[in-house]
This record gives structure tokens, C-alpha cells and sequence, in this order.
């Protein structure tokens, strides 16, 4: 299953202000008609940008959620949820690869 | 006949126009973008070939593009929200731009066209501090740095390599120099935000200052780009740069090794 629509719905969070405008007075009515998976829709209605990142979702379109302050999300509680993934299996993989950080 | 004679990388974090014009032209990014554009202004170029990311903007999904050229009379933006910039109309060097995607089939690469199309805030915010008169026509080259699978390190050279080609054989007089924009370091909206990779921004810049394109060809896989942030595939935009002026160290490269990112200059004039 593609998160495609889940990637076209943080798109036009950012190119389309009548459907940002709909996502943020009715969230659940303007997401109603698209094809999103059940798992999909109830991640986004939950602001659980966590699970919709480990979906697949690209971060820097999840991004334009909190940006606007959709479903429920701030920069601060998106950045939580960001950072609770880095215990996570596949986080760790990449803090492997990864150099010691800049001090 | 047409000549490559400069080129140039910088970053575009989106919250350095209005930090600048907060902080002023003392502090340490305008004078590091100023230090960039003093040496644009010297070398006079009358077009400025532009490799980019696009950061998911112009294109989507729904039509990724892993290279494509812009060839349009015009092209204007920021067409994304990020950075607090003036709306900007940009000249295309069209003629160029279209000549590079002509040309790319017998030089072994098949380019997507853009004939339409405006640019983010990662072309603009380094035009906005380099050429804020908008006066140099650009070739904006966007090439996927950030939506895995990304081109390798090496199709990247050779497409700059191709570019070089096209360039040298153009018959106008022209004097072309080459734009890079990207971090080498750097994560946005994603788990490892704010963890900039020390390691291999020095390995980058070990490379860059040596002109040890080689080994920075080996190092930038895929998985070592984006283990040091999930945007760091924008060093592909400055290795393609590296095609283009072939192996020179640069004259002036400086790192802002928190932010993930350097300023870089090549002359050879």
C-alpha cells in the first residue's frame, strides 16, 4: 500500500489554502472523500505523525502539518513524536552510519 | 564559444533572510554570503547554471523527476512558504537550457523538461543574497536530492561532466559559472533534527578543499548521505558542480559546521 495519499494530503496543506482551510475547521470531512487507508485516515485525524512517518510518509511534507498547526500537531509536539522514533529499529540503523555530531 | 568560469556553493536555510535583517550585514552569514557574491560580481558571468533540490514544491509525487531542466523565459517564486523572502521573477537562459536537454540524449542522459514551472525557496534564498537584482539569466538543473531512491554520487559528476560539454561547445560568447545549493549535514521535520554530523561534514570538507573528488564520489552513498540527515542528498547538487569545473580546489570554503553547510567558491581567472 502506497502513502501517497498521505504525502497528497500534506502537499496541499501547503499549496492548496481553501483545503487547509478545510483540514484545519473539519479535519474529518475534508479527508472523508479521499482514498486513504483506515490506518491512514486515523493517524492523521490523531496527528500521529510517528506512525505516519514509519508508513512512509516524507518528513518534510509531514512537516507542513505542524507548520499550520493541523490535526491537533504544534512544533513542539510534532518534534516529540519525531524524537520518541529514535530508539526505534530503523533510527538506529541510521545513528550507525552516522559520525559523532557537531558539539 | 562558451566557457565555464566560476562556481559557487552556498546553502538556503530558510531563516537566513530574515536573520539577516535582523542581525545585519556583520553578522557571520551575511558576511559569509557576501564574501560568495563579491566573488560572482568579479567574474561577471552572463548565465549561472543552478543545481537544486527542489524540496517537494515544484514537483511531487505525482511527477518526480530525478533530473530535469528548466528551460522557460522565465521562472519566479519562492512558490513555498518557508523563508520570508520578496516574490522574485528570475530570467531563464533558455536558449542554454534547452540546449543542455537536447543535447543530454547523446551524452547519456535523458533529462526531463520543465517549460512551465516555478522554484523554491532553495534556488531563491541563495539568489536573494548573491544576485538580489535578479539580472543573470539562470539554467536551473534540479536534480532528487531528497525523495529516496536518489541518483548516485557519480551520475551526478557526470551530468555536471555533460554539462561542462555542452557549455564549452555552445556558440554564443558566454561566460557560464555554476551554482550549488544544499547542507551536507542536515534533517528537517525528521527524528534527527538539530543532530548535525560533525564526521562527515569534516569528511566533506576534507574532500571539497583537496579536490579529492574520487573519494568523495566512494564516501556519498545514499545511506552515509542520509544517515547525516534526511536532506544531506544536497551534496549531490554540489557534486555535480564539481563535474562542471573538474578537479580544482576551491579558493574560498567555509563551513558553518552546526547549521551542516559551507560557502564555496572555484576561480580560475
Amino acid at each position: 500500500m502506497s502513502v501517497y495519499q498521505v504525502d497528497k494530503v500534506c502537499w496541499r496543506a501547503q499549496h492548496d489554502p481553501p483545503f487547509r482551510e478545510r483540514l484545519s475547521q473539519d479535519p474529518a470531512g475534508a479527508l472523508a472523500e479521499l482514498p486513504l487507508t483506515a490506518e491512514e485516515r486515523e493517524a492523521l485525524l490523531a496527528g500521529n505523525v510517528a506512525r505516519l512517518y514509519q508508513l512512509g510518509a516524507h518528513p518534510y511534507l509531514l512537516g507542513h502539518l505542524s507548520r499550520y498547526g493541523l490535526f491537533g500537531l504544534t512544533r513542539e509536539s510534532y518534534g516529540r513524536q519525531m524524537k520518541a522514533l529514535l530508539d526505534t529499529p530503523a533510527e538506529q540503523a541510521r545513528a550507525r552510519l552516522a559520525g559523532r555530531p557537531v558539539a | 564559444m562558451a566557457e565555464i568560469v566560476a562556481g559557487f556553493g552556498v546553502p538556503h536555510t530558510p531563516m537566513f533572510p530574515e536573520q539577516v535583517a535582523r542581525e545585519g550585514p556583520q553578522s557571520e552569514t551575511a558576511q559569509l554570503y557576501r564574501a560568495v557574491a563579491e566573488h560572482l560580481e568579479a567574474v561577471q558571468p552572463d548565465a549561472l547554471i543552478v543545481f537544486d533540490s527542489d524540496h517537494l514544491n515544484t514537483f511531487f509525487f505525482n511527477n518526480l523527476p530525478t533530473f530535469c531542466v528548466g528551460a522557460a523565459e522565465r521562472t519566479e517564486g519562492p512558490n513555498d512558504t518557508n523563508a520570508r523572502i520578496p516574490h522574485y521573477v528570475v530570467p531563464v537562459a533558455e536558449e542554454l537550457a534547452r540546449g543542455v536537454h537536447q543535447a543530454g540524449p547523446q551524452h547519456g542522459f535523458d533529462l526531463a523538461v520543465s517549460q512551465e514551472f516555478e522554484v523554491d525557496h532553495s534556488v531563491l534564498v541563495p539568489l536573494h543574497f548573491l544576485t538580489p537584482r535578479m539580472h543573470i539569466p539562470i539554467v536551473p538543473v534540479f536534480i532528487n536530492g531528497v525523495a529516496p531512491p536518489l541518483p548516485l554520487a557519480r551520475r551526478c559528476y557526470a551530468l555536471g561532466q555533460m554539462v561542462r560539454q555542452v557549455v564549452e561547445a555552445w556558440p554564443a560568447r558566454q561566460r557560464v559559472a555554476v551554482l550549488a545549493s544544499g547542507s551536507f549535514s542536515l534533517e528537517v521535520a525528521g527524528p534527527r533534527v538539530g543532530i548535525t554530523d560533525g564526521d562527515w561534514m569534516r569528511t566533506v570538507l576534507r574532500h571539497l578543499g583537496r579536490a579529492e573528488t574520487r573519494a568523495l564520489l566512494e564516501q556519498a552513498t545514499t545511506e552515509r548521505m542520509l544517515a547525516a540527515g534526511n536532506v544531506s542528498g544536497e551534496l549531490l547538487n554540489w557534486i555535480a558542480l564539481l563535474g562542471v569545473i573538474g578537479r580544482r580546489r576551491p579558493v574560498f570554503l567555509e563551513p558553518q559546521m552546526s547549521h551542516g553547510h559551507a560557502y564555496g567558491v572555484w576561480r580560475w581567472d
